[in-house]
């Protein structure tokens, strides 16, 4: 016991001691909230210069509702008042949305072929960006046509299209003679809300454990990623820097192999720990805030025991796929051999991360069942009926148990792959003999 | 510590992987206190029968008994054992990595602080201990992986070819150090294939040939056993007589003197009046110990 102590303090302190945990842990979310940011920043970029757009309206009646359908979609989405919203809810306040300068054209006493003409010019002298003729049985027909210097500019063209699409609709039924409170009453928006029958009756769940449980999820995901490797290189360092038969002649195979998993494992946990305080830090800094100037945010009532399962769950998945990546690492001579012989854990580990819908969809199925059982998918899918509709508490111990027995056999078949293969030094070990090493003494 | 007793006891030990016999019923004493050679050429065995004396590998059959009792998990504490195979955290700092390995061990707290600092200016390394490994050359690492070995303070010292590697100054430095232990009522079994270097610094040696014994003793009784056999000899001419088989079983001619191994029956005086006869002029010729690379040679071929 003091021996594997001896083990995970080493693993541990090396690695925490070292530069490149601290560099990724203060790194990582910097670039992380880049990869945020970046593509925001970018497309708010061309806001800059609103678009000049002529528009000839040979209908007489649509250049206003146009002009307003444009603009109400720039004002805050949150007001029923323009029935738009409803309709075409998916589009948030989008960035240059509404960022149009009209201009009617009136025909005079041209023909629409000397405006076109015109209208040409002026777009190749750049005094407008663009013109749209809406043609006399434009209401009927719906049928307009857009002229511009820049055919690849898909997200001018298609804001137009919504607002020429939300203004026809307006007009339509102002000529079918339906009155404001109508129309406002007709677009009024659905609200669909989720109630959750549990055990004790009716309550109200607003999706908040749901998104906590992908979020684990995702952690975890996250987690494997990044340390997987990490078990990988600690298994394989012994055989890289030939300390493996000093150690052996010191220490047990399992302790040893337990040991660096520890080690590594709480190096993971000492990152996440301080990357989940940080946020945490900046989440309640942000609810008071917004606290402070009246807007409340409800955090999700979750009941305790699910916390705790939470942590349970999180940590098995994150041990049973590094565990795996200690098998390997026992099996293979190098770190490259074992990154390719690690690529279809990812494939498992993305596959059991998609079993999250079948299951959330029928949390009760004997194939949900099933799943919340198997070790590769038992967390991500024992999470979910936890939180949809809560398994009886025999089979949520007896997923942990099969997950962390699971782990104990993997490890200890992997000390005996790891002596064997150290002791005949030289290649790597295909499967099948990785199963003769592990039978063998 | 049983005095003058034995402290390593191998009976009739087997070990084959799968079709390959890596040791074949080995038995053999290893007395406290002594120097004892592992000797043989690659391949004869000596590693295995190592390992499973440190409890890496467990035998087939035979038993080993370690301090009078059977090996376990446990005797591994008492043993220090420098392998062949042997590296170091490349890393860390040489003062974290004797730690560990001592703790490993189930030795720390003050008591292995000083012994790190003892050994470090032992091997003239002390302003190296917070260095990490790889800052170090490659000889100094191997004296630092040497004091892995015996940073617990273990009552068995086994060293796997410890000097390979090592340049002509280092060699003498680890050497008086192994003599040291000795001294100091330490076992020590060195294992080698080279013959030069265990004639220096062994007291019993055992031979291995592909998983056999052929030999075990004193290194004196089998030298005496022998016999003053073998004539350096220095001289021109003579050739046709230094080649008669009936007088030189085999002959080494180094760059100015040759080696004779003398048949059996014949003697060194028939040797050296056939020589003055033929009209050789004789610049040296002296009777020595057949070396223990000729011994070694010798077995061979008998058990063959």
């Amino acid at each position: 016991m003091r021996k594997f102590l001896a083990v995970v303090k080493r693993e541990y302190v090396q690695r925490v001691r070292a530069k490149m945990f601290i560099v990724t842990t203060i790194l990582l979310p910097v670039v992380m909230s880049l990869f945020g940011l970046v593509p925001a920043v970018i497309l708010s970029i061309d806001a800059g210069s609103p678009m000049r757009v002529a528009v000839l309206d040979q209908t007489g009646k649509m250049y206003g509702p146009l002009r307003q359908a444009v603009a109400s979609d720039d004002t805050d989405q949150d007001t029923p008042a323009t029935p738009q919203n409803a309709n075409n809810g998916r589009t948030p306040a989008r960035p240059g949305l509404g960022n149009f300068i009209f201009e009617q054209v009136y025909p005079a006493n041209q023909t629409p072929e000397q405006i076109r003409l015109n209208l040409d010019r002026r777009l190749r002298e750049k005094q407008i960006d663009g013109y749209v003729i809406l043609p006399p049985d434009f209401l009927d027909h719906g049928q307009a046509e857009f002229f511009n210097r820049n055919p690849g500019d898909v997200i001018s063209r298609r804001m137009l299209q919504s607002a020429l699409n939300r203004a026809v609709r307006e007009q339509r039924l102002v000529e079918a003679k339906v009155d404001s409170r109508t129309r406002q009453d007709l677009f009024k928006p659905v609200e669909l809300q989720a109630v959750k029958i549990g055990a004790a009756g009716r309550e109200r769940d607003s999706g908040g454990s749901f998104a906590l449980v992908f979020g684990i999820g995702f952690v975890m995901y996250l987690a494997i990623l990044m340390y997987g490797q990490v078990v990988l290189g600690a298994v394989i360092e012994e055989k890289e820097t030939r300390i493996a038969e000093i150690l052996f002649s010191s220490v047990k195979p399992f302790p040893l192999m337990m040991g660096k998993l520890v080690g590594v494992s709480l190096v993971a946990l000492t990152q996440l720990a301080i990357w989940g305080l940080a946020f945490s830090a900046f989440a309640l800094y942000g609810v008071n805030l917004l606290a402070s100037r009246g807007l409340s945010t409800n955090i999700p009532s979750i009941p305790f025991s699910h916390y705790l399962y939470f942590g349970l769950f999180f940590l098995l998945g994150y041990f049973v796929y590094a565990t795996i990546y200690a098998l390997v690492g026992s099996m293979v001579t190098t770190a490259q051999e074992g990154g390719q012989l690690a690529m279809p854990i990812i494939l498992i580990l993305v596959i059991s991360f998609y079993l999250f819908f079948p299951v959330s969809r029928s949390p009760d199925s004997s194939f949900s069942f099933w799943v919340s059982m198997i070790p590769f998918s038992a967390p991500v899918a024992m999470l979910v009926r936890i939180v949809t509709q809560t398994p009886p508490f025999w089979q949520i111990a007896l997923s942990l148990l099969i997950g962390f027995s699971s782990v104990l056999v993997i490890m200890w078949i992997a000390s005996r792959v790891y002596r064997v293969g150290m002791l005949m030094y030289g290649k790597r070990a295909s499967i099948p003999e990785a199963v003769r090493w592990a039978r063998q003494a | 510590m049983v005095a003058n007793g034995t402290t390593v006891k191998l009976d009739r030990v087997s070990k084959s992987f799968g079709e390959f016999i890596a040791v074949r019923e080995l038995s053999l004493d290893v007395r406290a206190g002594r120097v004892f050679g592992l000797l043989g050429p690659n391949g004869a065995g000596k590693t295995t029968t190592i390992r499973m004396i440190v409890n890496i590998t467990a035998p087939d059959s035979g038993s080993i008994s370690l301090f009078g009792r059977q090996i376990d998990s446990t005797t591994q504490d008492r043993i220090g054992y420098l392998p062949e195979e042997r590296g170091l955290y490349r890393r860390m700092r040489v003062a974290d990595q004797l730690r560990f390995f001592a703790e490993l061990k189930n030795v720390r707290g003050k008591e292995v602080e000083k012994k790190i600092d003892e050994w470090l200016e032992r091997v003239k390394l002390s302003e190296w201990k917070n260095k990490r490994s790889i800052e170090l050359s490659k000889g100094m690492q191997q004296k630092i992986q040497f004091i892995t070995s015996v940073i617990h303070d273990p009552d068995l010292l086994i060293l796997d070819e410890p000097f390979s590697g090592l340049d002509p100054i280092n060699v003498e430095l680890l050497k008086e150090i192994v003599l040291d232990l000795k001294r100091s009522g330490k076992t020590i079994i060195f294992s080698t294939h080279q013959m030069e270097v265990a004639e220096k610094v062994c007291d019993d040696i055992c031979l291995l040939n592909r998983s056999r014994k052929i030999f075990e003793g004193s290194l004196r009784e089998i030298k005496r056993s022998f016999g003053r056999n073998s004539v350096a000899v220095r001289c021109e001419g003579g050739d046709g007589v230094l080649d008669d088989p009936e007088l030189v079983s085999k002959l080494v001619r180094h760059a100015d003197e040759a080696q004779a191994l003398l048949a059996p029956g014949a003697d060194a005086q028939t040797l050296l009046k056939r020589l003055l006869t033929s009209g050789a002029v004789i610049g040296k010729f002296e009777m020595v110990e057949p070396s223990l690379n000729d011994i070694f040679i010798t077995k061979v071929t008998e058990s063959a």
